[in-house]
C-alpha cells in the first residue's frame, strides 16, 4: 500500500520537474539558427481567414506576407505590393512584387489578390474589416486596384491584413469532396489543416496544441531580410512559469509573452533580452443582455462597471503592467476622450443596484479564457468577487482559448470575456467588431457577446468609415467612446502591456511591434 | 447498558489501548490527525473569513507576505493568495474538502471492495476469477491514470460548468472506483482462510444462507486487516485528490481544496510569494504522514507476526 503512496509522490515530484527544468532534455546548445520559442498558444487553424485573432495573424505573417505592413513606428513598408497610388476616391492601384513564389512554387500574380480579397469578404470573422470594400480588379498580371464603395480613409490599415492566398493551391475539391476553399470556423477544413503562401517560412510539421516546425522557405523573394533563422521549432507552454523557466534553462530561445509577476526578475537576469511595450489591446468583459433581461437596464450595466475596481486589477494582478481603461481607444489613437475616467466606486454601484430594483442582486454565468490574455483567469475570478459585493452571484469558468472561442461564438455565458485588439490601429475597429449591433450579414458585431445595441453608435461608425477629413472623424469617434460610456455598454478593465524575452543573441528588438506580430522572417540569431 | 460498560473496559484493559498510551509516534501522530479533523470541522469558526465566498475577498490584499515577514499584515497571519484570500482560512477550508474528499472516496471503495471481496472469496469459482482478473487489470492501470482519463472525459462531456459544481461527487466517485480492488482482494484472502473454519461450517449447517454467514460471520473476523488499509487509503485518497486538483482536473480555483492552493501558488514561487504554496504543501504533507504512521502502528499492533516486544 504504501509504494502506492510513493508512486503519486513521485509522481507530484516529477511534474515539478518538468516544470522547473523543462529544459533539462534540451540543454544542449542550439544548433546554429534554429529558434525554438515558446508562446501561450498556438494558432488553431493553419487558415489565415478562418479566425480573426493575434494567434492566427501571428502564425500569417510567418507563413504569408501582407501587400503592405507596418514598421515599428507604424509607417507603411512594402511587401508584395512595392509601391501604390491613389487613382480617386474609390481606387488604390497596387504595383505588385514580381518573381515571387508560393511554397506550392506557383507565381503570384493579380489574380490570387483577387482570389483572397473575394475569399475575406466571404470569411464570418474578416467580412466586417472589408465590407466598405467593393472588389479587387486586375489592371495586368501584377498591378490590381481595390476599389472602395464609398471613399474610405483605411484602405492601407487594411492591406496589412491582406495575405494573398494561392488561388491555384486553394482551387478545387479535397479528399472528402469539400471544396478547398472553404471556411469553416473551429471545422476541420483543407485550409485549416495545409498551407501554401509566400512567406519566410513553410509549415513542416504541426501536431495542433502541441508542436509547429517551421523551416525557412528556399525560394523566398525577400533575399535582402536580414533574417538568418533557418528553423522554427514552435511549442505552445500555456503555464506562465514552465515557460519563463524554460527560457531560463535554455529549453526555449524566445517567449511570449512574459508574465508581468516575472518582469523584474527576467529584467535583472543576465544573459535574458526582455521587450516590453505599451499596448492597445484592450481587455472587455460583455454583459448579454439576450441571456439577462437585468443587463437590459443601463443601471445594471454601470453598477458593474462601478463595482468593478480595475485599477485594482491593473495595480495587483497584472503589477502595474497595464494601463486601467474606461473606453476602448487607447491613448494616441484618434478615437481616444481624454475626459472619460476609471469609475471605480462600490457605493456607487450599490446604489445604482438599489435603483433599478436588484438590490438582492442575481445569479448569472461568467466565462473567460485562460491562456489567451495576461492573467485572463485571474482576472475573471478577481472581476467575480468584485461583483459578489453588489450581491451578483457569479458561476465562472475558464477554459483554453481552443475551446473558449467555440464557446463565445454561440454566447455561452452571460458576462464572457473579450480583448480586442484594432486590426487596423483605428478606433472605429472596437466598435465595428464588439459594440455594433450584431449582422451576419456585413459581419459587424462579430464579437459583440453582449448584443449590446444602439443605433446611434452604429449610424456614427458607419460615418466615421467614409469621412476623409481626420479632425472631423476624430470627433465622432470620440463621441461613440462618450455614448459607450455613458451607457455601460461594457466593462473595460484595462489596455495590456506587451512583452516578450529571448536569449541574449536572438534579436527580437528589432522584430517586435505593437501590433504584437512578431516578423520573425527578419529575425536575426547570433 | 452493561453490554456497552463491559465493552468499554474490554476497550480500556486491551492490549491496542495500552500499547498505544506506550508508543509516542502512534500518540503524536494521533494528536495531530485529531488536530487536523478538528480544524476542519471547526474551520467556519476558526477562520476569519470565509474563502469561499467571493464577497469576503478583495483584491487589493492579494499576495500579502506571512505576518512574521517585513509587509505582513496581522489580519491575515499565513498571508494571502493572489486574489486575496486569507491563505489560513483558505487552508482550513481546504482541509475540510480534502478530508471529505478523503473519507468519502474511501466509503466507496470499502463499500465496493468488501462486496466484490466477500462474494469472490465466499462463492470462489467462476465469480472469484472474473473479479480477481478486473481487480488485476484495474491495478495494471496508476489510480491517478484512470482517474484523469476518467475526470477528462467527464469534463468533456458535461462542459466546464456543470463540472464544477459537481466536482466534489465526481472526485469521491472517481478515487473510489479506482482504488476497490485493494480492499476486495484484502478481503477475499481473509474470506479464503475463515470460510475453511469450523463456526462457518457450524452456520451452514444451521441452515443460515449464504449472504448472512457472509456478513455476520466472515466479515467481522476480517475487519482488523480493513482497519489497517482503511487508515492508509484515506491518505492516498487524499493524495489523489490533491494531485488531480494540482493537474486541474479536481477543485475549482473559487472553492479550493489542498491541492488546488498548491498548484494556483506554484506559479508564483519563482516570483517570490513563496508562501502560496509552501503553508498548504505543509498542511498537507503533515497530515499524510501522520495518517500513514498511525496506519503503519495499527498494522504492527494488529498482526501479532509482526510483534516488536
Amino acid at each position: 500500500m504504501t509504494f502506492q503512496f510513493t508512486k503519486i509522490a513521485t509522481g507530484a515530484l516529477l511534474a515539478c520537474a518538468v516544470a522547473v527544468g523543462a529544459g533539462i532534455a534540451g540543454v544542449a546548445p542550439a544548433e546554429a539558427k534554429t529558434l525554438r520559442m515558446a508562446y501561450d498558444a498556438d494558432p488553431v487553424s493553419l487558415d489565415p481567414q478562418e479566425q480573426l485573432s493575434g494567434g492566427t495573424l501571428e502564425m500569417a505573417h510567418m507563413v504569408f506576407d501582407p501587400l503592405v505592413r507596418f514598421t515599428k513606428e507604424l509607417e507603411y513598408e512594402p511587401r508584395l505590393a512595392e509601391s501604390w497610388e491613389q487613382i480617386d476616391d474609390l481606387t488604390m492601384r497596387f504595383h505588385l512584387r514580381e518573381g515571387v513564389v508560393f511554397h506550392s512554387g506557383n507565381p503570384f500574380t493579380a489574380e490570387d489578390v483577387v482570389f483572397t480579397l473575394e475569399r475575406l469578404k466571404g470569411s464570418p470573422d474578416f467580412k466586417a474589416l472589408f465590407e466598405p470594400f467593393e472588389g479587387a480588379k486586375i489592371i495586368d498580371d501584377h498591378t490590381v486596384d481595390l476599389v472602395t464603395v464609398e471613399p474610405y480613409p483605411l484602405v492601407l490599415n487594411l492591406a496589412t491584413y491582406l495575405f494573398p492566398m494561392d488561388k491555384a493551391f486553394y482551387t478545387g475539391t479535397d479528399d472528402n469532396g469539400k471544396p478547398k476553399d472553404a471556411i469553416v470556423k473551429h471545422g476541420s477544413t483543407f485550409a485549416s489543416t495545409n498551407a501554401s503562401g509566400t512567406g519566410p517560412f513553410v509549415v513542416r510539421a504541426r501536431e495542433q496544441g502541441v508542436r509547429v516546425e517551421f523551416e525557412r522557405f528556399a525560394d523566398y523573394w525577400d533575399t535582402e531580410s536580414p533574417g538568418n533563422v533557418t528553423e522554427i521549432i514552435f511549442t505552445p507552454i500555456k503555464e506562465d512559469p514552465t515557460r519563463v523557466a524554460s527560457l531560463l534553462s535554455g529549453g526555449v530561445d524566445f517567449i511570449k509573452p512574459v508574465p508581468p509577476t516575472d518582469l523584474e526578475r527576467l529584467g535583472n537576469e543576465e544573459g535574458v533580452n526582455l521587450v516590453t511595450m505599451g499596448g492597445t489591446r484592450i481587455i472587455t468583459l460583455q454583459m448579454n443582455q439576450d441571456r439577462v433581461e437585468a443587463f437590459k437596464d443601463p443601471r445594471v450595466r454601470q453598477a458593474i462597471v462601478y463595482a468593478i475596481n480595475n485599477q485594482g486589477i491593473v495595480d495587483k494582478i497584472m503589477k502595474g503592467f497595464a494601463t486601467v481603461a474606461a473606453q476602448q481607444s487607447a491613448p494616441g489613437q484618434v478615437g481616444h476622450a481624454a475626459d472619460l475616467k476609471p469609475r471605480y466606486d462600490l457605493d456607487k454601484a450599490k446604489a445604482l443596484m438599489a435603483e433599478a430594483g436588484y438590490e438582492d442582486g442575481f445569479s448569472i454565468t461568467m466565462m473567460a479564457p485562460n491562456n489567451r490574455y495576461v492573467n485572463d483567469d485571474k482576472i475573471a475570478e478577481a472581476a467575480a468577487a468584485m461583483l459578489a459585493r453588489i450581491n451578483i452571484k457569479v458561476d465562472l469558468t475558464t477554459i483554453p482559448k481552443a475551446q473558449y472561442w467555440p464557446e463565445f461564438d454561440v454566447r455561452a455565458a452571460d458576462i464572457m470575456m473579450i480583448g480586442w485588439h484594432p486590426d487596423t490601429e483605428d478606433s472605429a475597429n472596437y466598435t465595428e467588431f464588439l459594440l455594433m449591433t450584431p449582422d451576419a450579414e456585413t459581419g459587424y458585431g462579430q464579437y459583440n457577446s453582449g448584443n449590446y445595441s444602439n443605433p446611434e453608435v452604429d449610424k456614427l461608425i458607419i460615418q466615421s468609415q467614409s469621412m476623409v477629413d481626420q479632425e472631423a472623424r476624430a470627433k465622432v469617434l470620440q463621441q461613440v467612446e462618450r455614448l459607450l460610456y455613458e451607457d455601460a455598454a461594457f466593462v473595460p478593465l484595462h489596455w495590456q502591456d506587451l512583452s516578450w524575452a529571448s536569449r541574449d543573441g536572438v534579436h527580437i528588438e528589432d522584430i517586435v511591434n505593437v501590433m504584437d506580430f512578431p516578423y520573425l522572417g527578419d529575425l536575426v540569431i547570433d | 447498558m452493561t453490554h456497552l460498560t463491559a465493552r468499554l473496559t474490554a476497550l480500556l484493559g486491551s492490549d491496542v489501548l495500552y500499547r498505544f498510551r506506550r508508543d509516542p509516534v502512534a500518540l503524536t501522530a494521533f494528536a495531530i490527525l485529531v488536530a487536523f479533523v478538528l480544524a476542519a470541522l471547526l474551520a467556519p469558526w476558526l477562520s476569519s473569513m470565509n474563502p469561499h465566498d467571493p464577497a469576503q475577498i478583495d483584491i487589493m490584499n492579494s499576495e500579502i507576505p506571512p505576518v512574521w515577514t517585513s509587509g505582513g499584515e496581522a489580519a491575515f497571519p499565513l498571508g494571502t493568495d493572489v486574489q486575496g484570500r486569507d491563505l489560513l482560512s483558505a487552508i482550513l477550508y481546504g482541509l475540510r474538502i480534502s478530508i471529505v474528499i478523503g473519507v468519502f472516496a474511501v466509503m466507496v471503495q470499502m463499500t465496493l471492495g468488501i462486496v466484490i471481496g466477500l462474494v469472490s472469496g465466499y462463492l470462489g469459482g467462476k465469480v472469484d476469477a472474473f473479479f480477481m482478473r478486473l481487480a488485476d487489470i484495474q491495478l495494471a492501470m496508476s489510480t491517478l491514470m484512470l482517474a484523469i482519463i476518467a475526470l477528462a472525459v467527464f469534463k468533456a462531456a458535461v462542459g466546464a460548468e456543470f463540472y464544477e459544481d459537481m466536482a466534489i461527487v465526481m472526485l469521491v466517485l472517481v478515487i473510489g472506483f479506482a482504488e476497490w480492488p485493494q480492499y476486495a482482494r484484502t478481503i477475499r484472502a481473509s474470506v479464503l482462510a475463515e470460510k475453511k473454519k469450523e463456526y462457518v461450517d457450524a452456520a451452514r449447517v444451521i441452515g443460515l444462507s449464504a449472504p448472512t454467514i457472509m456478513a455476520r460471520h466472515i466479515l467481522p473476523n476480517t475487519l482488523s486487516p480493513l482497519l489497517v488499509i482503511s487508515t492508509v487509503q484515506v491518505a492516498n485518497a487524499i493524495i489523489s485528490e490533491a494531485a488531480l486538483s494540482f493537474l486541474g482536473l479536481g477543485m475549482p480555483v473559487t472553492m479550493p481544496s489542498l491541492g488546488s492552493l498548491i498548484s494556483s501558488g506554484f506559479e508564483y514561487i519563482f516570483s517570490g510569494a513563496w508562501w502560496i504554496t509552501t503553508f498548504p504543501s505543509i498542511a498537507l504533507i503533515t497530515l499524510i504522514l501522520a495518517i500513514n504512521l498511525l496506519g503503519d502502528w495499527l498494522r504492527d499492533v494488529l498482526n501479532p507476526r509482526l510483534f516488536k516486544g
